[in-house]
């Protein structure tokens, strides 16, 4: 029953066929192109204060209007996408890859590496993962690195234990068994018949991962501990925008809407990418 | 609200009279738990809010910020200007409905010098009487320097001259209390004489204060004060909107929200803080603050009219020297720094640093709130002296520290007045051996004069003195004077007799609510 | 099973003392010194400073500090405030202390059904308008920002209709628009999850003997797809519900409740310690217990796991 092998004209078949996915991926790629060419696209200095212009509104000038500084709205949000797919990306790479590895050790091997690394996951869940980042960003001072490491100390525990569960319940299922029978090398099981396995809801899991991500990156920046000056951030943006939202909406607006297309468009992937890789086609 | 029983005609259109001035809690907010409502260990801004409320000191403030007669009536200094007599207010009840005199003073005086008692704000004001030193060191009990002339007169012996004693505010508590209430008194009961009573503390929530019948002022018209706990200004700003609060002090966060909405116009209050706004050169940390041309050209780079506008809405006044307007000893005919870019680019090539080159990299430290304006400044910086500034944001109590031990090379800080007189703006921060002197800016002539002040008694004198000083730091450059804070309020139609001074408002004693 | 709970309460005990460990120490790396906040414009005067710091045993070394602080979780007080002086913690955070479970659990017992609805009636129609329409919902669900929906729903109905009261706590209407903010993101979150799983469970063996055998669809799906998708989905409430704590620091702030979240927030930026601490410890006690909860009722509903946890 093991199910690794979509061809790769298969999956792109598939693929042109969701209109989940299609949408998603059309956001995201833009949401990453505008985050690569952000020197290129930004019409104007992100950083360039102009007192005689705060709280400018759309128009000539600039085109998605000027915030408290009188800095460019459009020239942010472009850089503000840097920032959260860099804190984004960075978290999920992280995670995933000491998430997993260390689900799947626990999920096998069941004996003192399994109390071991749970335990360690429950100590890290013990903690609500505000008081977490809170903690850390107090203790590293707030920035781009802070952010990472502090959601990436929350978010692992999480995909460690989630893999580990789905491990368990492969471990029952015949093929295993036979593999094991087989004296197929534990890495080689794992590597073989888990991941292809486990890659569905592990995706899905991922999908919503980058927006929470994106999310806890722009709360954090909102609490005021996130990403600092003069790096553009949407959580700072929206931070700054919603007490003038009734005179000056454009601010809040703009980057409320940036953060929730890009995790609209995050989700819409994740899911089309769910019913393509999975092998049955749940469709 | 008293009801009562009434009988007949008259009594009903008195009965319907009243009940049109109905009277109840006036409510608004405080936007965080005072740290506490004792006079003894008062020493915070959200506990002077609520406190102001409930204690009184020798004087008071009146809706222009002028000092008048509170609890004491008159007074003269004693021979050579080393001491004071007060002849204090007749008449005058604690909330425990004993009488006011002499003997509160004296212990409230004591209690704040007793060691133990972590004294608060009112503590620093004292340490001029004679005998203070060895109450503070626990080897007596009572203060040398007072002596109870008669039940309603006082007499307090200096052991060098301070003229502005009478104006320093010392909240007065009940000499009483304690033996009543024990120890911890001050969470059950106030000991004050103002227009309102403590009546509870639910922390998070609210403290709620009644009115005081037996006010010697008169009883107040509302039944008390209700100050709810809203930290996040947005909230507050709601809740003003929605008609669940009657009266809101407005954070500098909300002006904008406030000053441009047209249906607000009527129920703002705008009144100028006393509170003095300055940029800190400190030329021990960064050595091209040495030279005054340095320090002309970075004054001239700040354009402070378009800040105003800009950056805070309005609600804020171009600051020409280093003394607010409305304080006893403002000098009304300071010139301002102009706003001069090329002059200033003049002035920074005569220093040896054309175009700013040979400027060594330097930080402008701030506090979180106060990030847009640094990144103005620093904006301005660059730009017009391509200088190589960045901003650096720090946690405040780690900030003020490194400012009060002189290692912040460049900052912008502000100083609000304890009490209405210049004197409180000079003497601690620019005076030399002040340790609020944050920038360590430094001038014989300047502290010589603040000194001389102290011991001048008219205030026509004292405030040449003033105006003298303050030409030497602003001649010297010594500082660029930046900006006055407006404070923004909000009062419901309906309600009077709210006063807001340039020290926050006052007591609610005189509000009505229709 | 006894033994297994003894183990797991003996577990939670440990991780309870690593919480507080961890906190205190974290808490010695935070900058800003709770003497300094006190002293405010006064900081600079070593006599007044150093006299504060012994009365506050901050003159002591670290171990004694920490010992200090066990001793006080002891009897009850948690020590002193340093912001409220001669205050015990305890009196400060009594008040808020069951208010943030509270919301959490409220919002909780509202967002699983809910979510569980919205994830099958998906899945059942996977593919149709009905699934792309839930979807798309659940997706806004998720991608709308805590704090931007708190404003806008106080905007219409506090505000523009004045149908609730805009902040505060007391009332049951106060209730509504903070459990409502905090309930969207579980919803959405669940719904997602069951529909993934439902549409995985139908893809197994017995699920489609049972539909060829023409068992009728709705008895396919609450028999036996229901009680698979449950195992997975009862992992991710202790996930949820860590949201939720954290989603009060949000809610709590916008909405003025005195709960936990605000004490913490306020504590943090007044570096009350003693005050933080007991959040966190309190935070992480609510929080252990849910996943003990869970971690039981897994055991329940599938023995296989039971086995495990019983052999680990």
């Amino acid at each position: 029953m093991t199910t690794a092998a979509i061809s790769r004209s298969d999956f792109w078949l598939r693929f042109s066929h969701s209109k989940n996915a299609v949408i998603g991926a059309i956001i995201v790629t833009i949401v990453t192109l505008a985050a690569i060419f952000a020197p290129v696209l930004a019409p104007q200095d992100p950083g360039k204060v102009s007192i005689l212009f705060t709280w400018e509104p759309p128009g000539d000038r600039y085109t998605l209007g000027a915030d408290a500084l009188g800095r460019d709205v459009l020239s942010r949000l472009v850089w503000g996408a840097r920032v959260s797919l860099l804190v984004a990306f960075s978290v999920l790479s992280i995670t995933l890859v000491i998430g997993v590895t260390l689900g799947m050790i626990a999920a096998w091997s069941r004996g003192w590496p399994d109390s071991l690394i749970m335990r360690t996951v429950d100590v890290v869940f013990a903690f609500p993962e505000v008081i977490i980042a809170l903690l850390i960003a107090a203790v590293l001072g707030p920035g781009t690195l802070t952010v990472i490491v502090a959601l990436s100390m929350v978010w692992w525990p999480g995909i460690a234990r989630m893999t580990r569960s789905l491990v368990l319940s492969l471990r029952e299922e015949l093929f295993v068994e036979a593999a094991v029978a087989c004296g197929t090398p534990p890495w080689k099981i794992m590597w073989k018949h888990f991941l292809p396995n486990i890659i569905s809801p592990l995706i899905v899991r991922a999908s919503i991962g980058v927006g929470f991500i994106i999310m806890a990156e722009a709360t954090l920046s909102f609490l005021g501990i996130g990403v600092q000056e003069p790096m553009p951030t949407w959580g700072g943006m929206i931070r700054d925008g919603l007490p003038e939202l009734r005179s000056d909406p454009h601010l809040a607006l703009a980057a409320s809407a940036s953060l929730g297309i890009t995790m609209i468009g995050f989700n819409l992937l994740g899911d089309g990418l769910r019913d393509v890789l999975d092998p049955k086609g749940a469709r | 609200m008293h009801i009562r029983r009434l009988t007949g005609t008259a009594a009903l259109a008195t009965l319907l009279a009243s009940s049109a001035a109905f009277s109840a809690d006036l409510r608004t907010t405080i936007p965080a738990d005072p740290a506490m409502v004792d006079p003894i260990t008062y020493s915070e801004l959200v506990a002077g809010d609520v406190m102001g409320n409930i204690y009184e000191s020798l004087t008071g403030l009146d809706a222009e910020g002028n000092v008048v007669p509170m609890l004491a009536e008159s007074w003269e200094p004693l021979e050579g200007n080393l001491g004071f007599r007060f002849n204090l207010r007749q008449g005058v009840k604690f909330h425990s409905g004993r009488e006011f005199g002499a003997k509160d003073v004296k212990y409230t005086f004591e209690q704040l010098l007793t060691p133990g008692m972590k004294g608060g704000l009112g503590a620093r004001y004292l340490d001029v009487i004679v005998g203070a030193e060895a109450v503070k060191d626990g080897s007596a009990a009572e203060l040398e320097g007072i002596t109870i002339v008669d039940d309603h007169t006082i007499e307090i012996a200096f052991t060098k001259p301070d003229v502005l004693f009478p104006v320093y505010p010392i909240y007065i508590m009940d000499a009483g209390i304690v033996d009543e209430h024990g120890p911890d008194w001050a969470s059950k009961v106030s000991a004050g004489t103002g227009p309102f009573t403590f009546a509870s503390w639910n922390l998070g929530q609210s403290v709620e204060l009644d009115a005081f019948a037996d006010y010697w002022g008169g009883a107040p018209a509302i039944d008390g004060v209700d100050f709810l706990v809203v930290p996040d200004a947005n909230t507050a700003m709601s809740m003003y909107e929605a008609g669940e609060i009657d009266l809101l002090y407005a954070p500098p966060t909300l002006n904008r929200r406030i000053l441009t909405d047209e249906a607000l116009a009527d129920e703002t209050l705008r009144v100028p803080a006393a509170q003095i706004r300055y940029l800190g050169m400190n030329e021990n940390v960064y050595e091209p603050f040495k030279d005054i041309n340095v320090r002309m050209a970075v004054c001239m780079s700040i354009d402070k009219e378009a800040m105003i506008e800009g950056l805070f809405s309005g609600a804020a006044l171009p600051l020409n020297g280093q003394v607010t307007e409305g304080v006893a000893g403002y000098n009304p005919v300071l010139e301002p720094i102009p706003y001069d870019p090329e002059a200033a680019k003049a002035l920074l090539a005569e220093a040896g640093y054309p175009d700013g080159e040979g400027l060594p990299p330097v930080k402008l430290s701030t506090t979180e709130p106060n990030k847009n304006e640094h990144i103005y400044y620093a904006s301005q910086f660059q730009e017009v002296l391509n200088m190589p500034v960045e901003v650096e944001i720090v946690e405040r109590a780690t900030h003020i520290k490194a400012m009060n031990g002189g290692e912040v090379p460049f900052f912008a800080w502000g100083w609000s007045a304890g009490y209405p007189d210049a004197l409180y703006f000079l003497s601690q921060v620019w005076y030399g051996p002040s340790p609020y002197n944050r920038s360590r800016w430094q001038d014989d002539e300047f502290d010589a004069l603040i000194e001389q002040a102290f011991e001048t008694v008219d205030n026509a004198e004292r405030y040449k003195l003033y105006n003298a000083a303050e030409k030497i730091l602003i001649d010297d450059y010594g500082t660029c004077p930046l900006t006055v804070r407006m404070q923004v309020a909000l009062v419901k139609p309906g309600v009077e007799g709210v006063s807001l001074s340039p020290f926050r408002f006052l007591p609610f004693g005189d509000v009505t609510i229709q | 099973m006894p033994g297994y709970i003894a183990r797991r309460i003996g577990g939670l005990l440990f991780i309870w003392f690593v919480a507080v460990l961890i906190s205190f120490a974290a808490l010695q790396f935070v900058p800003g010194d709770p003497i300094l906040v006190l002293l405010s414009d006064q900081s600079g005067d070593a006599a007044l400073e150093a006299r504060l710091r012994a009365d506050y045993g901050l003159d002591r070394s670290l171990p004694l500090q920490f010992i200090d602080y066990i001793g006080s979780i002891a009897d009850g007080s948690f020590g002193l405030s340093y912001r409220f002086a001669g205050r015990e913690v305890i009196e400060i955070i009594e008040g808020g202390m069951w208010i943030t479970p509270l919301l959490a659990i409220t919002a909780l017992v509202i967002a699983v059904p809910l979510g569980v609805f919205l994830g099958i009636a998906a899945a059942t129609r996977a593919g149709q308008l009905a699934d792309t329409a839930i979807i798309l919902l659940l997706v806004c669900g998720i991608s709308i920002p805590n704090f931007a929906l708190a404003t806008t729903l106080v905007w219409l109905l506090s505000i523009k209709a004045g149908l609730l009261p805009v902040a505060g706590w007391g009332s049951f209407s106060q209730m509504i628009l903070p459990v409502v903010v905090l309930t969207v993101p579980p919803v959405a979150y669940i719904a997602r999850l069951t529909r993934s799983y439902m549409l995985e469970v139908f893809e197994k063996d017995y699920i489609r003997t049972a539909r060829a055998k023409g068992v009728r669809d709705r008895l396919v799906v609450w028999r036996h797809a229901l009680r698979n998708t449950l195992v997975p989905l009862l992992t991710s409430i202790g996930i949820i519900f860590g949201g939720l704590l954290s989603g009060s620091f949000v809610v709590e702030t916008i909405f003025n409740i005195p709960g936990l979240g605000r004490i913490a927030i306020e504590s943090i930026f007044a570096r009350d310690y003693p005050v933080t601490m007991s959040v966190v410890l309190l935070f992480t006690v609510f929080y252990s217990l849910i996943n003990l909860a869970v971690d039981l009722s897994y055991a329940l509903i599938d023995p296989r796991i039971r086995l495990q946890g019983q052999s680990a």
